[in-house]
């Protein structure tokens, strides 16, 4: 497990069931989406399939988005997993708002994300 | 010769009786002071009218009885009693009429009870009704002429007659005086009254405090009264009550009650509570049927918490921000009626509402023979509803006052709103730096909740401040230093409240047509931000401010649409 402490959002990072979990806390906003995005990033470069759980975020702004949607584009290119699961509702509404609710896999949790898969 | 002897006597006589009514009639009109005139005046007819007593008798008591108030002659009378029917002066009072008896001891009214008293031997008597208009007010009575018969005579009669008619004015005069004096003197107490009781009353507060009250007493004093303190905490107690009964009484128990109110309030800050001692404290030393109705509360300017309880007094309306009026209800007697009674609280949230809560002389007040009614007291709220407080409750008092509207009760009104709450709004600046966008979006949720805003639309709304903040630090100021203002107030004239958001920066002025969102599929920071602006808001706006310097944009959003 990663752990950080001087970053604006932090995050923790473990490594369950195959999969990569990034688990953000706090807001991803214009100060916070460069350190979301070089987390992200990391994980893709290391070649593994990447979720992100986004219960803790409590804001998310459209370059928080926008990272999301890197990590997502750059995945496709990796064929490597991507996806997002046990979003807060303050994310599910930017999400709906930029209609990339229906892009990302979204799911409740890890598990769910495996059994459907 | 003896004729001659006895024309010029009796010449005299006349003389002497015209110009003792001349002078008594002079006096009297002259003295207010009853008691002196008829003491001087009742010597002079003894002497002129040459009688061995004279008296004169008032009626008291409900004319049940006769009291003696002045007297001449060897045996002194004054404040003897009788009652209103006792012989022959009583007879004369009842029928009105001039009594002449020339031998009492013929006479079956003479009662001889009070000669048996005084030792004194009543022979004859004269005795005249004093009355002004049909109002009787007593009889002068003389007793024995002292003649060798001692015996009155019919011109006797005529002249006490004449006597007792003036003495009657004076009588009638001096207590009119004195009833006209006892009046200013009671004017007096009442005007003292008055101002102790206006002192009762707190001194008006200034827009920003969030209670107001005012009082039109119907009379001098009155039944109705209000207050209202701060606690060291910061929260408000306040009352407004309306003692039954008017005048004085009610100003009594008004004044003990408001005492109670006062000193209790400062300790007991739960209204039910409050009401329940300040019950039973009443109850326990309380005039017979009398009672205070009473609405107590406590108000929490932070918390914006309102905690009631109402001892059946009607109930307070409140009026929200949308403009609907709801009736705070309230179940339990008034004060004063039965001891240990319990007042439950009703709590709510004053929001940016008004709380009002008025005495029945408001509704009660009359126009043209109609009722003013609750219906009629909304709508003077509302047609001075966008004044500030103060100036409303100005307004509302005029209004009651105005001419040809009649009150017929003490008129009090008790106004409770939030004034840093009325009119929220927010002004900030902050530099153009992204880790300063946590506190513009901190700062605007607070405001825009306290507004109105859902928590719903207060996430919509810091993420488009949010998003056009982002778009100043990256896209204008392009990481040079800076400033971003925000500005936030609501806009009441429409007819759903908007509220009006203000962003300001003085990099370089930006060409408006270069700002627009792109292409969904082209997700890049910056379009994206302009996209969730146009969605989320109802109204952008891009201008050059007025100083030509920096940008402006102008977000509007109807509150909770």
């Amino acid at each position: 497990m990663t752990k950080n402490s001087d970053s604006p959002v932090k995050f923790e990072i473990d490594d369950e069931q195959g999969y990569l979990v990034i688990r953000f806390e706090g807001e991803i906003d214009l100060y916070g989406t460069p350190h979301a995005r070089e987390v992200i990033l990391n994980c893709l470069k290391s070649e593994r399939n990447t979720v992100i759980d986004l219960s803790a975020v409590s804001y998310i702004d459209s370059s928080g988005v926008a990272s999301l949607v890197e990590g997502f584009q750059q995945a496709k290119d990796k064929q490597l997993e991507f996806g997002l699961i046990n979003i807060s509702d303050a994310v599910r509404n930017v999400l709906e708002l930029a209609h990339l609710d229906k892009v990302f896999t979204i799911h409740a949790s890890l598990d769910e994300r495996i059994q459907a898969s | 010769m003896k004729q001659t002897q006895d024309t010029e006597q009796q010449a005299t006589t006349l003389d002497q009786h015209l110009a003792l009514l001349a002078r008594m009639t002079q006096e009297f009109t002259a003295s207010l002071d009853i008691e002196e005139t008829l003491n001087n005046a009742i010597k002079q007819m003894m002497d002129v009218m040459h009688a061995e007593a004279a008296s004169i008798f008032l009626l008291e008591n409900d004319n049940t009885e006769l009291v003696c108030r002045t007297c001449a002659g060897p045996i002194q009378l004054t404040g003897l009693r009788l009652a209103a029917d006792h012989g022959i002066i009583g007879n004369t009072v009842k029928q009105n009429k001039v009594q002449m008896v020339l031998d009492v001891s013929t006479d079956p009214d003479f009662t001889a009870q009070v000669d048996e008293q005084t030792g004194f031997t009543t022979r004859s008597i004269l005795c005249a009704p004093l009355t002004v208009k049909d109002r009787k007010l007593g009889a002068i009575e003389l007793i024995n002429k002292k003649t060798e018969n001692g015996l009155f005579v019919e011109d006797d009669q005529h002249i006490l007659t004449a006597l007792a008619s003036s003495a009657a004015l004076a009588i009638h005069n001096a207590e009119m005086a004195s009833a006209l004096i006892e009046q200013e003197r009671i004017q007096h107490e009442l005007e003292l009254a008055r101002e102790i009781q206006a002192n009762l009353l707190p001194s008006p507060s200034t827009d920003d405090f969030p209670v107001h009250g005012f009082n039109l007493p119907m009379r001098e004093v009155s039944g109705d009264f209000y207050d209202y303190f701060t606690l060291p905490d910061g929260r408000i107690v306040f009352n407004l009550a309306d003692v039954s009964g008017k005048g004085m009484n009610a100003s009594l128990l008004m004044a003990k009650t408001s005492s109670l109110f006062h000193c209790l309030g400062k300790t007991q800050t739960s209204p039910g509570q409050l009401l329940h001692s300040i019950n039973n404290e009443v109850h326990e030393n309380s005039t017979r049927g009398m009672f205070v109705t009473m609405v107590g509360g406590i108000f929490d300017p932070t918390s914006n918490e309102l905690i009631l309880a109402n001892a059946g007094h009607q109930p307070p309306m409140l009026q929200y921000a949308d403009g609907h009026f709801e009736e705070i209800p309230g179940q339990s007697p008034p004060l004063g009626i039965m001891p240990n009674i319990e007042f439950p609280e009703t709590k709510l949230q004053l929001a940016d509402g008004t709380l009002y809560i008025y005495t029945d002389g408001v509704t009660e007040s009359q126009q043209d023979g109609k009722m003013l009614g609750e219906t009629g007291f909304q709508a003077m709220i509302n047609a001075h509803r966008d004044k500030p407080v103060t100036t409303r409750i100005k307004a509302m008092f005029e209004s009651l006052q105005r001419e040809g509207r009649e009150l017929h009760d003490d008129v009090t009104v008790l106004v409770i709103e939030n004034n840093a709450i009325k009119t929220p709004s927010l002004a900030l600046s902050v530099p153009a730096k992204a880790n300063y966008l946590k506190q513009l979006r901190d700062s605007a949720r607070k405001m825009v909740l306290t507004a109105g805003s859902s928590s719903e639309q207060a996430d919509s709304i810091i993420l488009a401040i949010s998003e056009a903040a982002s778009n100043i630090i990256q896209h204008a100021y392009k990481g040079d230093e800076g400033d971003i203002e925000l500005n936030i107030h609501v806009d009441s004239n429409p007819e759903q409240p908007q509220l009006v958001i203000n962003l300001r920066d003085y990099a370089k002025t930006i060409d408006v047509n270069e700002i627009r969102s792109r292409a969904l599929d082209d997700v890049r920071p910056g379009g994206l931000g302009v996209h969730f602006m146009q969605q989320l808001m109802d109204n952008l706006v891009y201008t050059v401010p007025e100083d030509g310097r920096g940008n402006r944009l102008e977000m509007r959003i109807a509150i909770n649409d």
